[in-house]
């Protein structure tokens, strides 16, 4: 039996990042706002601090903050041909649950993408020709530009007080900052954290190469910070314990430092936890939602009725909340037809170990999430892709975030996996190598999509979403390249043995890589070709919005946090300044 | 209270120095000691440390002198720096330390660090439910006050972690209130990532009482 609740003006499903965001100016604006949240109440004090948060094996290998695969997993397979089967642990990415989402794990690596990024499919053609890439690619433009969204970027790093060195002001090129960004109105909010000894050792390699090493933009903050919502943060103290874990120290951006006390104090906004949201309901045009269904930590179903649904979970759930609602048309990749789902993408991470001697001395436990250094001159379109077959790059950077001792130990190849010879070779490693991330974009393919799966469910009954997923050989090809330039960097660093693993498929969900994965809601210009319009609004229900880094239509060569949280402003600045004024499609197709 | 016996330091967090002792106005026998005594002959042999911080570096409470017996020889290799560079302010100390040569700032340091001397029995004013909002603090931290944990980088019981932060568990209640006011006002700043400046200013008189009292009872099982 479903008890149906007092309408609200606003339910926003998922309160992590976005949601605090959306739902905090919502209510601010004198909007009655529900956030439904799946998992539990979580803050800083007491449920971060440590010791018991640096619980290497409860965090780290369990995944204790992760999205409980017992009761809702993902169904993956590599190609439409396979039968896909449940992930009943997750490694190759983590989708967070409870209060503050995944950002409450992130690393706090928060770059901004390129303008090129934003017209990828348009700069493409008019630098490299109409039929320079494979067919099946579906790479598109957002239909929205990076100068539109720049004020925005700008916004969200002054909520974060992001630590880093501005590279480009208003078009000044600002020395030891990354000369090929595109151009921001001002300084990041704090100085860049301190740099590491690997940080160094690559900055001097890097520069003697000719490349424009730069300190990575960190959300750990380099000094104490009062963001603009008069949250105070603290300076981080690298400790190593960054991602796959929450921060103790108040040092590190997520929603718990930047904004829900903010939040939390409105009458406005209402916070329930423990709330599974099953779908978006849609009355008999199936133009308009009329609120959502959720079931209760005790099992109870509710109807919350409400004038406007803002879907903003990760990424994945997204789609899957859309198709599990009847919210836009399924992609089908046999007929290219439909949306939902479509132009899933993902994020194609490759890496160069370097080993040194032993009088090398790196200390790698002493680190942030995002103290690295790191280049760009092989990320996006900073360099020229004639004659190489492929878009796209990746930033290459000695950006090691932790030497935890469970889970880091760089050996060489051809060391034994177990047994006396891997202890021998660890001890001998540990303290004497680098480890370059090269993290690449990932593009849209015809044959990678996001579906409801036809046999698996979840505990409450509902199909599980289903991951079709392999590399494509654009990105293979880019993971090549690039990786064959960092070995020469870590050549260039002086290492004894330089061991390069450029991204192979096919792709597998049994190895950590990233948690950057995008698209399945892709925003746009064109109803046929995106779900959401460039103000993240439906097209087929208009009082529905999805944000979520599900609306990128294919993914460029960072971290995506930065970029969802402009976008997230960019939508906030659209509801209130134009949907909420006069409720209705803010785009015609 | 349970009783403390880990001292499980490398667990622990963070790889910062934090600085931890007061500047309190010099009494009339400090005044006269620092004046007197020659540096160099004093570092010699024996030590003008002693007047104040004990034969054993057990400290002197109720003049806010901290103990010092088996602190972190880094932390207070740091702190003879800072007064000698006035980093950290201290009319008597900067002397002090001044007058020390860098190798000898090691060795005293070092000393310091090596001696073990008894804790005497520690008495309180505080009552329970005071001891309990100390122990909170200590361990758990204040959501409301946006106060971490002190053991989130003191170390599980605030035993102090090597190359990083000081111990405060059996260290003098006075000597702690006034280094954690010193942090508050501003006055004192040697502490890296201004982190105890960003700490201190959300306790109030009663959260320090509590948390400096706690921890002066919680010596004996620990060094």
């Amino acid at each position: 039996m479903t008890q149906r609740l007092k309408e609200v003006d606003v339910v926003v499903i998922g309160v992590g990042m976005v949601g605090s965001m959306v739902a905090k100016e919502l209510a601010a604006a004198g909007y009655k706002v529900v956030g439904l949240e799946r998992g539990q109440t979580r803050f800083t004090v007491p449920e971060f601090q440590s010791p018991a948060i640096h619980d290497e094996l409860r965090f780290d290998v369990r995944k204790a903050l992760m999205q409980d695969n017992t009761r809702e997993a993902i169904t993956f397979r590599n190609q439409s041909s396979q039968t896909a089967l449940p992930i009943r642990r997750w490694e190759s990415f983590l989708p967070g649950t409870g209060l503050g989402g995944s950002m409450v794990h992130w690393n706090g690596q928060t770059y901004r993408f390129h303008a090129n990024d934003f017209q990828l499919a348009t700069r493409t053609r008019e630098r490299y020709g109409k039929n320079f890439l494979d067919p099946d690619v579906t790479i598109q433009d957002w239909g929205v530009t990076y100068g539109e969204l720049e004020p925005y970027y700008d916004r969200f790093e002054y909520l974060l007080g992001t630590s880093g060195k501005a590279g480009n002001i208003k078009g000044r090129i600002q020395a030891g900052g990354d000369p090929h960004e595109s151009p921001r109105s001002r300084e990041y909010p704090t100085p860049p954290q301190k740099e590491h000894f690997q940080g160094a050792m690559f900055r001097k390699a890097a520069s003697s190469l000719g490349y424009h090493p730069f300190p990575q933009p960190s959300s750990n903050l380099s000094r104490p910070y009062t963001n603009p919502e008069g949250m105070k943060l603290n300076a981080c103290v690298f400790c190593g314990f960054c991602e796959r874990y929450a921060c103790e120290h108040y040092a590190k951006s997520v929603p718990q430092t930047i904004i829900l006390p903010v939040l939390l104090a409105n009458p406005n906004f209402e916070l329930r936890t423990g709330c599974q949201v099953q779908r978006i309901n849609l009355d008999s045009t199936k133009k308009h939602a009329t609120g959502v269904t959720y079931i209760d930590a005790v099992g109870r179903e509710f109807e919350q009725p409400a004038s406007l649904v803002i879907t903003a979970s990760f990424a994945l759930n997204n789609v899957r909340m859309l198709l599990l609602s009847g919210v836009g048309a399924p992609y089908d990749p046999a007929t290219g037809q439909g949306v939902v789902g479509r132009n899933y993408a993902y994020q194609t991470m490759s890496s160069v170990a370097s080993f040194f001697d032993e009088d090398v001395i790196i200390n790698p436990f002493m680190a942030s999430g995002a103290s690295g250094t790191l280049i760009n001159d092989f990320a996006g379109d900073n360099f020229d892709h004639a004659g190489l077959g492929f878009i796209g790059g990746a930033f290459i950077g000695a950006v090691n975030t932790n030497g935890r001792p469970i889970q880091y130990h760089p050996v060489p190849p051809g060391t034994p996996n177990w047994g006396k010879g891997w202890k021998k070779a660890v001890v001998k490693h540990y303290n004497h190598s680098v480890m370059f991330s090269l993290h690449g974009s990932s593009v849209a393919q015809k044959q990678n999509y996001l579906d409801l799966d036809p046999t698996y469910r979840d505990a409450w009954g509902q199909p599980l979403l289903r991951m079709t997923f392999d590399f494509p050989q654009n990105d293979l090809k880019m993971a090549a390249h690039v990786t064959s330039k960092a070995v020469e960097i870590g050549k260039a660093m002086g290492a004894k043995q330089v061991d390069g693993s450029p991204r192979k498929a096919p792709y597998t969900v049994t190895q950590y890589q990233t948690t950057h994965n995008t698209g399945g809601t892709v925003m746009g210009d064109n109803p046929k070709t995106s779900v959401v319009n460039r103000y993240l609004q439906s097209w087929d229900v208009p009082n529905v919005f999805v944000i979520g880094a599900s609306n990128y239509p294919q993914n460029a060569s960072w971290n995506p946090t930065c970029t969802l949280g402009a976008l997230t402003y960019w939508a906030i600045d659209a509801l209130k300044n134009k949907y909420l004024k006069n409720p209705g499609q803010l785009v015609s197709a | 209270m349970n009783p403390r016996s880990r001292r499980c330091a490398g667990l622990l967090s963070s790889s910062l120095l934090i600085a931890v002792m007061p500047a309190p106005a010099p009494t009339q026998a400090q005044a006269q000691a620092a004046a007197t005594t020659s540096p160099a002959g004093a570092a010699a042999a024996a030590p003008p440390c002693e007047a104040c911080h004990g034969a054993h570096g057990e400290g002197m409470a109720a003049a806010h002198v901290p103990r010092l017996a088996g602190q972190s020889a880094d932390y207070l290799l740091k702190q003879l720096n800072d007064f000698a560079q006035g980093t950290r302010d201290n009319p008597i100390m900067r002397n002090f330390a001044k007058a020390l040569s860098e190798k000898q700032r090691i060795e005293f340091a070092a000393r310091y660090a090596a001696m073990s001397a008894p804790f005497t029995a520690q008495t309180t004013s505080l009552d329970e439910v005071q001891l309990a909002r100390g122990h909170q603090l200590a361990f758990q931290g204040s959501e409301v006050k946006r106060v971490q944990a002190c053991d989130s980088c003191h170390g599980p019981d605030g035993v102090g972690v090597d190359f990083a932060a000081p111990y405060l568990a059996g260290q003098s209640a006075e000597y702690l209130a006034s280094a954690i006011k010193a942090f508050q006002q501003g006055t004192r700043k040697n502490d890296a990532g201004e982190l105890m400046r960003s700490m201190a200013q959300g306790l109030d008189e009663a959260d320090i009482a509590a948390v400096t009292g706690y921890y002066a009872t919680q010596g004996s099982a620990t060094h």
